[in-house]
């Protein structure tokens, strides 16, 4: 091949790649102007985004002003009684449910809302639930606290239509919650089948404004991570309708976490700290803004909030945050 | 046989009508079918729910904002509920409905400050809740459809089609000196770096297709691509041959040409394509690279005038043009619309239209080379055209 080439033919070969070098910078200075640009002009329009401007009437939350008042006002107190028969109707039901504005997930719930109802008793009541499951699985109701082993929810296992009245006196006091507990597990709880179990000292705890909150996660495309986190159910509703209450006025929040898949939750609030009763069932506290659970973790939280304004409440997981698991407190005189 | 006495009996009318029959028939048959309504389904089980997978089929950053391109692939309806950032739900804007029917497009404008360079991820959920993602490897500002971005691209594509193909060519003088042998050999050089960009190019429609959504049947595209150009060509090249049954000279150039720019226009899509969407960074090495693996295209072109009369520059310059130019439209189209259905329809063709040309080199080294296919002259050509691909090839 060689004889056929000469040294003016190899030279005109090789232009292509003598030339290729200046002339591709033509091209490269543009390409790494228009990056830099970009990076210059970003911090303008910064005001306008993020979550903190999340409030009001554009958060993309599901429900009217009212919808979730069931989960976070807790039926009233009564006062120490022992022997008092306290009747509860829980029925399973297969049905869908807007978690998030506009999307819908298959869930099983007791009483149709996720979480169920708010059990409330105070100790030494006779507690009864007549549990029917009209749901298309077999289902329990699993309670946690003291109670004969024929009451645990583990091994009764309620079929499709059946009937069962679990009955045991409720104690101790403090928060706690009941969930379904037949297999799978995971399956049975992230689908929806828990909810808030109060138990009420025999010496009345102090009046106050009484909030409930359940944190939970929906896995709703079943890729076993959750796509959603709320209290009380639907994402991002305290955000759209935030929480009035009083300056000065105690604020008690009985909080449990039902989320499945991840490991934790937690509950953040700005601006304020609290006195969290672990449990709710001793008069020990910490004084603090954060408070970390594992799923099934419940306690108690007190508030006085010291200022006026518009303080956000949040799982201080950032990512649970920005799926759906943050709210506010309008505080006002 | 029977149907032949039927014939026979019924007029030439009768027999069209005869014709529709079957048409009329699956009518009926799709109607009863669909009055059924889920009672036939019923004896086997159920329909599954639908995927609500949405296709993210391009996503733009511009100052302040995400854009996302979707379309819904699946025969039912989808509507869009959230749209995620990094696993974060974001407001967003829709231009008109959030239900998207089948193969219905929507944009999604999405205020954010994104973070030049870091990686991205984007995300649809559907109401029933299942979410879709696209990872975005590095934000990079998108190109807008201004004269500067115009510009921009169309020096690239110049840079890595026209001008290396132009030089490419200027081997033309060289090549007239060879031997008939040494001409049989880069003329099987050509067939052989032909082969090589058909192949490249099917490999870049198949994996292309694989990541569009099942419901746009990526695989039927690229027969539909290679047919058609395959077709195009063939036809081209009967025109040429006037009777003679074998394409040579300027004539058998213009169709390596052609094939060649066909593969460019998808070569310029794709570079289009991955700039736009920050996967692919346009260093001096990139460009560079592109450069010299082209030039050999020149060289594809130039050797079936070689052994001919002579050539007017004009040409020549068109030759160069019909197998450069196209990468410059395809840059444009990768940059500013980007599309993968558009990029597998444009490959399946490069690969359809690269292996009519070597069949076409192939008969006509069978004529009129010395020693025919067999010559060892045209063996190593050809292995030393896919060679020299290979090793361009690694540059880029």
């Amino acid at each position: 091949m060689a004889k056929h080439f000469t040294r003016k033919q190899v030279l005109a070969g090789s232009l292509p790649f003598v030339a290729a070098a200046p002339l591709a910078k033509l091209a490269w200075p543009s390409a790494a102007q228009g990056g830099e640009r970009s990076a210059t002009h970003m911090g303008h329009d910064h005001a306008q985004m993020g979550h903190a401007a999340m409030i009001g009437a554009e958060v993309p939350a599901p429900g009217g002003p009212h919808a979730q008042d069931a989960a976070l006002l807790p039926p009233k107190p009564l006062p120490h009684e022992p022997g008092r028969v306290r009747e509860y109707d829980l029925t399973a039901l297969d049905h869908s449910i807007e978690v998030a504005q506009g999307i819908h997930f298959d869930a099983w719930s007791y009483n149709g809302s996720v979480p169920g109802p708010i059990i409330r008793a105070t100790e030494d009541d006779l507690l009864r639930v007549n549990f029917t499951n009209g749901g298309s699985h077999p289902h329990t109701i699993h309670f946690h606290g003291i109670h004969p082993g024929e009451m645990d929810g583990v091994f009764e296992t309620v079929p499709p239509g059946a009937s069962f009245t679990y009955e045991f006196p409720a104690r101790p006091a403090g928060m706690h919650l009941y969930h379904c507990h037949a297999t799978p597990l995971k399956k049975h709880i992230h689908k929806g089948l828990y909810g808030a179990f109060i138990v009420d000292p025999a010496k009345p705890r102090a009046r106050a404004r009484e909030l409930v909150m359940v944190m939970n996660g929906y896995d709703t495309d079943g890729d076993g991570e959750n796509n959603f986190y709320t209290v009380n159910g639907r994402a991002f509703y305290y955000a759209k309708y935030p929480i009035r209450v009083k300056k000065g006025e105690l604020i008690r929040i009985y909080l449990a976490n039902l989320t499945e898949f991840d490991l934790i939750n937690s509950f953040h609030l700005h601006g304020e700290f609290f006195r969290y009763y672990p449990t709710g069932s001793t008069d020990h506290y910490e004084y603090t803004d954060t408070v970390m659970l594992c799923q099934g973790e419940r306690g108690i939280l007190e508030i006085e909030f010291n200022n006026t304004g518009v303080f956000m409440f949040h799982a201080h997981q950032s990512e649970f945050a920005e799926l759906g698991w943050m709210g506010f407190f309008d505080v006002r005189d | 046989m029977e149907s032949a006495s039927i014939a026979a009996k019924l007029g030439g009318a009768r027999w069209r009508l005869w014709a529709l029959l079957p048409i009329a028939a699956l009518v009926g048959v799709v109607a009863l079918f669909v009055s059924t309504g889920s009672s036939l389904l019923d004896l086997v089980g159920h329909n599954p729910p639908p995927q609500d997978k949405v296709d993210i089929r391009r996503v733009e950053f511009h100052r302040g904002e995400i854009k996302l391109k979707v379309t819904n692939p699946q025969r039912d309806d989808l509507t869009i509920a959230a749209v995620s950032v990094d696993d974060a739900i974001v407001p967003y804007r829709i231009d008109g409905d959030r239900t998207l029917g089948r193969l219905r497009s929507a944009t999604i404008v999405v205020a954010y400050d994104w973070v030049p360079d870091d990686p991205v991820k984007v995300g649809v959920t559907s109401s029933r809740g299942i979410e879709t993602t696209k990872e975005i490897a590095a934000a990079v500002e998108s190109p807008s459809a201004s004269a500067r971005g115009f510009l921009g691209y169309g020096v690239i594509g110049f840079l890595v089609g026209i001008l290396p193909v132009a030089l490419g060519l200027a081997w033309l003088p060289s090549l007239r000196r060879a031997s008939p042998q040494w001409l049989a050999a880069f003329m099987a050089l050509t067939a052989g770096l032909l082969t090589f960009l058909a192949l490249e190019a099917l490999s870049e429609a198949f994996s292309l297709q694989a990541s569009l959504p099942s419901g746009i049947g990526g695989v039927g595209l690229i027969l539909l691509g290679v047919a058609s150009t395959y077709l195009f060509l063939t036809v081209l090249s009967r025109r040429f041959s006037r009777g003679e049954g074998v394409v040579g000279g300027v004539a058998l150039a213009t169709l390596v040409a052609v094939g060649i720019g066909l593969h460019n226009l998808g070569e310029g899509l794709a570079i289009g394509t991955s700039f736009a969407l920050g996967e692919l960074a346009l260093g001096s090495f990139f460009v560079v690279g592109f450069m010299v693996h082209n030039v050999t295209e020149g060289l594809g072109i130039a050797t079936p005038i070689a052994e001919r009369g002579k050539v007017s520059l004009g040409r020549l310059a068109a030759l160069a043009l019909i197998a450069g130019a196209p990468a410059i439209p395809g840059a444009w189209l990768g940059g500013f619309v980007t599309s993968d259905v558009l990029g597998v329809l444009f490959f399946a063709g490069a690969a359809g239209a690269a292996l009519e040309v070597v069949v076409e080199v192939g008969r006509y080294v069978a004529r009129k080379a010395p020693g025919g296919l067999g010559s060892g002259y045209v063996l190593g050509g050809y292995l030393a055209g896919i060679a020299v691909m290979y090793v361009t090839g690694l540059l880029i």
